[in-house]
């Protein structure tokens, strides 16, 4: 595929704070923000694992008060949950959301903001792309895994209590105003799940790098993650208390997260998000497991994307031909399972992550359903995705 | 005097060429999707892969294809495992794929750009349930199979479809009844 699509856009309006000592950093954003009534959404895994106690130094330095505190959010957020935390919002005259947390605190905090922005508990109406049309409240966003890129994305997923159904939301709106990396608070991620995030990263990368969207502009991004998830993610691995590793990994989901909230990504996410339904495996996981399946897919029509992925990757092939190099590539990644897997027992088929045979038709009828397989360079049918699955178990 | 800051309403005019030329896309988009329609309702009878996508669509399911800002647009819907063309303009659906604008339609209905390069290129977006969506997606490329010409789906295609002997009869069978079934629908 050629540097230059014949039409792409881009954006990313998130401000971000990358370092040590970042949150140090928080009130004075806050403030220009307009923010002086804030409302935290975390969970009670960052609750117990004092990572909140670290935010709320930060603000007491600054004598704001958290205005309302929600840190029950599930590990799968939900209209419910979202409708109910709206509700408290309200009635404590916030004006602004910081989710501290994972994927899903992020996603909680989005959902709210569409519905106290649009006064509605709805949600259901603003399914799809550019749906929403009120101005939303201020939202920072304080990752504590190195994975889903969420602080940088428009995108917010909440299940539907329901229709048991998943409704996506894409809008620029949706973008946080900041996103704030401090290793401190990546530091008490467990080896598996630096892991497991870890590999999420790198597949929203190299999907990003080798899909029909791809752009110069999110290319860059999406390189420069591969580059730090190559150099960093087994360090982060061996030692979490590593601060330099946890913000280069911290850095790498973030700027993953910028080049696939621009480019989408592919049959390797199409597969994850309908393993992570059917069989309950873990999104960073299932990635991890199904990446080299991916590449290996799409090598016939991305062999010179993947080759260029090498240098980042620290692949030299001198005199070799793109395709032999691509499949270096995919041989690295693989590699790096393996490595993960030896580390911290990181799944590295189907089968160990808990998949059966007897799940792999409702996984492939999902996968079909999934929007990421429009931008996937190969086509793929069901009986494809069959074979695709089998593979991988 | 007139103040020279106070800011008045500018009226731009406009070509007369360029009136033409907008009239132009507009009528080959509403022909292109009363073709679709008059495709859809054909192909969900003929077509046993047709047939066997649309099982997964609840009854009733109402889906608008058109557009932004202002059309043209149409409203197609399951019936009993059919799909039936319901008429112009968007009628209580459930689910819309919507161009954003005539120059980014008329690439896709003339057979210029895929729907996979499309979307990838931001020109459509979908208002409703994307796992519907994606439904819908694959009922559009299979439309389009049985409608364009080979030389069309083979520069459109991500994989061209190879159509077999019978699939291509059942194709010029389509082709034959197209016209007599725009006559049917158009005036729904």
């Amino acid at each position: 595929m050629s540097m230059l699509p014949a039409y792409y856009e881009f954006i990313c309006p998130v401000k971000i704070l990358s370092g040590r000592k970042a949150l140090s950093n928080l009130p004075y954003e806050l403030n220009l923000l307009g923010m002086h009534k804030p409302m935290v959404v975390t969970d009670q895994g960052i609750v117990k694992a004092k990572l909140l106690t670290r935010v709320t130094a930060a603000l007491k330095d600054a004598d704001i008060d958290i205005a309302c505190l929600y840190d029950r959010t599930p590990p799968d957020s939900s209209d419910r949950v979202v409708n109910e935390v709206a509700v408290l919002y309200r009635e404590k005259g916030c004006d602004g959301l910081i989710a501290v947390g994972g994927g899903s605190a992020i996603d909680t905090a989005k959902g709210v903001n569409i519905v106290v922005s649009h006064q509605t508990d709805d949600l259901l109406k603003f399914q799809g792309v550019d749906r929403l049309t009120a101005a939303l409240a201020p939202l920072v966003v304080i990752p504590t895994t190195a994975g889903t890129g969420s602080e940088v994305t428009n995108v917010s997923v909440i299940y539907n209590e329901t229709t048991h159904s998943k409704m996506a939301f894409m809008s620029n709106k949706l973008y946080p105003h900041v996103a704030l990396l401090d290793p401190v608070m990546t530091q008490t991620m467990p080896p598996k799940i630096t892991a497991a995030t870890g590999m999420d990263a790198l597949t929203h990368a190299v999907e990003a790098f080798t899909g029909l969207q791809k752009n110069p502009v999110s290319d860059a991004f999406a390189l420069a993650a591969v580059r730090l998830v190559t150099q960093y993610l087994v360090a982060a691995v061996k030692d979490g208390d590593d601060l330099d590793a946890r913000l280069a990994m911290a850095n790498a989901a973030l700027l993953a997260g910028v080049a696939f909230s621009n480019s989408m990504v592919g049959v390797v996410h199409a597969h994850a998000h309908a393993t992570g339904g059917v069989a309950h495996v873990p999104h960073g996981v299932a990635n991890s497991i199904l990446l080299p399946f991916g590449m290996d897919y799409n090598l016939d029509k991305s062999a010179a994307d993947l080759a260029a992925l090498a240098p980042a990757m620290g692949i030299m092939a001198p005199g070799a031909g793109e395709r032999e190099v691509a499949m270096k590539v995919i041989a690295a990644v693989r590699q790096l399972k393996a490595d993960l897997k030896a580390l911290c027992g990181l799944p590295e088929t189907l089968s160990e992550a808990g998949v059966t045979r007897e799940n792999i038709p409702d996984i492939a009828r999902k996968a079909m359903d999934d929007g990421s397989l429009t931008y996937n360079p190969t086509e793929m049918t069901y009986e494809e995705s069959l074979k695709f699955l089998a593979g991988a178990l | 005097m007139p103040d020279p800051h106070a800011s008045t309403p500018m009226s731009v005019p406009v070509p007369r060429g360029q009136h033409l030329v907008r009239g132009a896309k507009y009528a080959t988009c509403k022909a292109s999707l009363l073709a679709l329609g008059a495709t859809f309702e054909l192909v969900s009878a003929m077509v046993p892969e047709m047939k066997d996508e649309v099982s997964r669509w609840e009854d009733g399911r109402k889906v608008g294809i058109g557009v932004l800002p202002g059309g043209p647009f149409i409203t197609i819907e399951n019936r009993g495992g059919a799909i039936r063309y319901v008429g112009s303009g968007l009628k209580d659906t459930d689910l819309n794929v919507l161009f954003k604008n005539l120059d980014s339609a008329v690439l896709i209905f003339t057979g210029q750009l895929g729907s996979a390069q499309a979307v990838a290129e931001n020109r459509v977006c979908v208002h409703g349930d994307n796992s519907k969506a994606m439904q819908v997606t694959r009922s559009l490329a299979l439309v389009q199979t049985y409608l364009f010409p080979g030389i069309i789906l083979r520069n459109t295609f991500k994989r061209p479809p190879a159509l077999s002997a019978s699939q291509l009869a059942t194709k010029a069978a389509i082709m034959a009844m197209l016209v007599p079934k725009l006559a049917a629908i158009s005036f729904r």
